[in-house]
């Protein structure tokens, strides 16, 4: 499962651990994430992170 | 159509990127006074801690703007904007014609007014040269002072402290608590012990008055007459925005470029996004804000009328790894106001209702986001929670018998 990662803030979404502070349980994929989510971090939305390589 | 848009930080680069979403043919061009690419300003904390190599700092990887085509002059301020002629030009003698141009200044650190801040070894924390310079600087000193104990000036002796061979750190701030507009004396006495165990030194109600030393910085001299040794000082005082060549060009400027529900300036064809604005008397200083900011700015720029009513900061913060909520009251003054507190020192756990007449009125909850967002929901609506204000504090509280 791949990282995401914030271009305006560079929180890393890690699907092994989730979100759990926001109810997204470990071994959520990125792609699975609702479009509601957003960076827990800087608050900015889900097309404003990009694949880490 | 030819956008030029001043500044790469973060609302300038949304808003170069939003505008090619819509105009694939747009002739799109960003003016940055930093040498770099943008790169999200948080990393810089992560670059001083160690934890994010150089390489890493950056948002895009390179060549992205050359495949948005989206034109980049690095390194190039801008000294003058014509409003009248519909052109800007830079530092370099550049002379830039625009349709429509957007300004995306930002801020920059605000430095108080305390004597010796050219000595050397004084750091402001703002832009990527800073950090650098900051950095080259820690791996010969011994002891740090940082003059502001906000969140930045947190973050940033955490940051240090965290280094590999950490130098030693003190935070001096203004106001004998830290974070006194978020924080209750209890909550901001825990966060400081939470430091004091990490290492590092808090020094309050300390105003510094002077920088010590001959060429090089050797302390900070405080009203009381006090002394700290220091051979690096980092000042964290706040920022200011960046809206120079908006006032002299007379655009309207209050305390940031001001700016109506379009993102328009008082001069046509100019838009402001960013740290730099004012909207609705308000300046944010808060990435979605800027953001936002710069989606709706780049939009109305493209001909789509969208409107941009604000933004609500969210009322939960990361402060030096602590999760921090912090909302409406945070003491029970006057008549019929109470509150209940639970607190677990070791754990850095301060949970805190404030009610008025049996309704919640405030909170603060540090140490934990579980029942964060709760809270400060049934807050908001000021919900009478009269009947379980002692059970609410409980961890395991269920909040779906409130709904």
């Amino acid at each position: 499962m791949d990282k995401y990662e914030c271009t305006a803030c560079g929180y890393v979404y890690d699907p092994a651990i989730g979100d759990p502070d926001n109810g997204v349980p470990p071994g959520t994929r990125f792609e699975d994430l609702p479009d509601t989510w957003v960076c827990p971090q800087c608050g900015v939305p889900k097309d404003l992170f990009r694949k880490l390589s | 159509m030819r956008i030029v848009v001043v500044g790469n930080g973060l609302a300038g680069t949304m808003a170069g990127k939003t505008a090619r979403e819509i105009l694939p043919e747009a002739e799109i061009e960003i003016v940055g006074e930093e040498r770099y690419p943008y790169y999200p300003r948080p990393n810089l904390i992560e670059f001083l801690a160690g934890r994010l190599p150089y390489d890493r700092l950056f948002a895009f990887p390179e060549g992205w703007a050359e495949r948005q085509r989206i034109g980049l002059r690095l390194g190039e301020r801008v000294v003058r904007l014509k409003p009248g002629e519909h052109r800007i030009e830079t530092a370099s003698g550049a002379s830039l014609g625009y349709d429509a141009l957007l300004l995306a200044t930002g801020s920059r650190a605000a430095v108080p007014p305390v004597a010796g801040v050219e000595r050397r070894g004084v750091f402001v924390l703002r832009t990527l040269d800073d950090a650098l310079a900051l950095v080259e600087r820690l791996s010969s000193s011994r002891r740090v002072v940082v003059l502001g104990g906000g969140l930045l000036g947190l973050e940033i002796a955490r940051a240090i402290r965290g280094r590999e061979t950490p130098s030693e750190v003190e935070v001096v701030e203004f106001f004998d608590r830290l974070l006194p507009r978020q924080l209750d004396p209890g909550a901001a006495d825990l966060l400081k012990s939470q430091f004091e165990k990490a290492g590092i030194a808090i020094r309050l109600g300390a105003a510094a008055t002077e920088i010590l030393g001959a060429e090089e910085t050797s302390g900070v001299r405080f009203r009381s007459g006090e002394t700290a040794a220091a051979d690096t000082v980092v000042i964290a005082a706040g920022v200011k925005p960046e809206t120079g060549v908006a006032a002299e060009a007379g655009l309207e400027v209050g305390r940031g470029i001001v700016v109506d529900d379009r993102l328009r300036t008082s001069a046509p064809r100019i838009y402001a996004a960013g740290d730099a604005v004012e909207h609705r008397g308000r300046l944010y200083g808060l990435i979605p804000a800027a953001f936002e900011q710069a989606r709706a700015a780049a939009s109305n720029i493209a001909g789509q009328d969208r409107a941009y009513d604000g933004t609500i900061p969210s009322n939960t913060l990361k402060v030096a790894g602590l999760y921090l909520t912090s909302i409406g009251e945070i003491d029970a003054e006057g008549p019929g106001a109470e509150s209940r507190l639970r607190s677990v020192p070791e754990a850095g756990l301060y949970k805190k209702i404030v009610l008025r007449d049996g309704r919640l009125t405030g909170a603060i909850w540090m140490g934990t986001k579980t029942g964060a967002a709760e809270i400060a929901r049934l807050v908001a609506l000021r919900k009478d929670v009269g009947s379980v204000k002692d059970a609410l504090l409980a961890d395991d509280f269920d909040f779906s018998e409130l709904a």
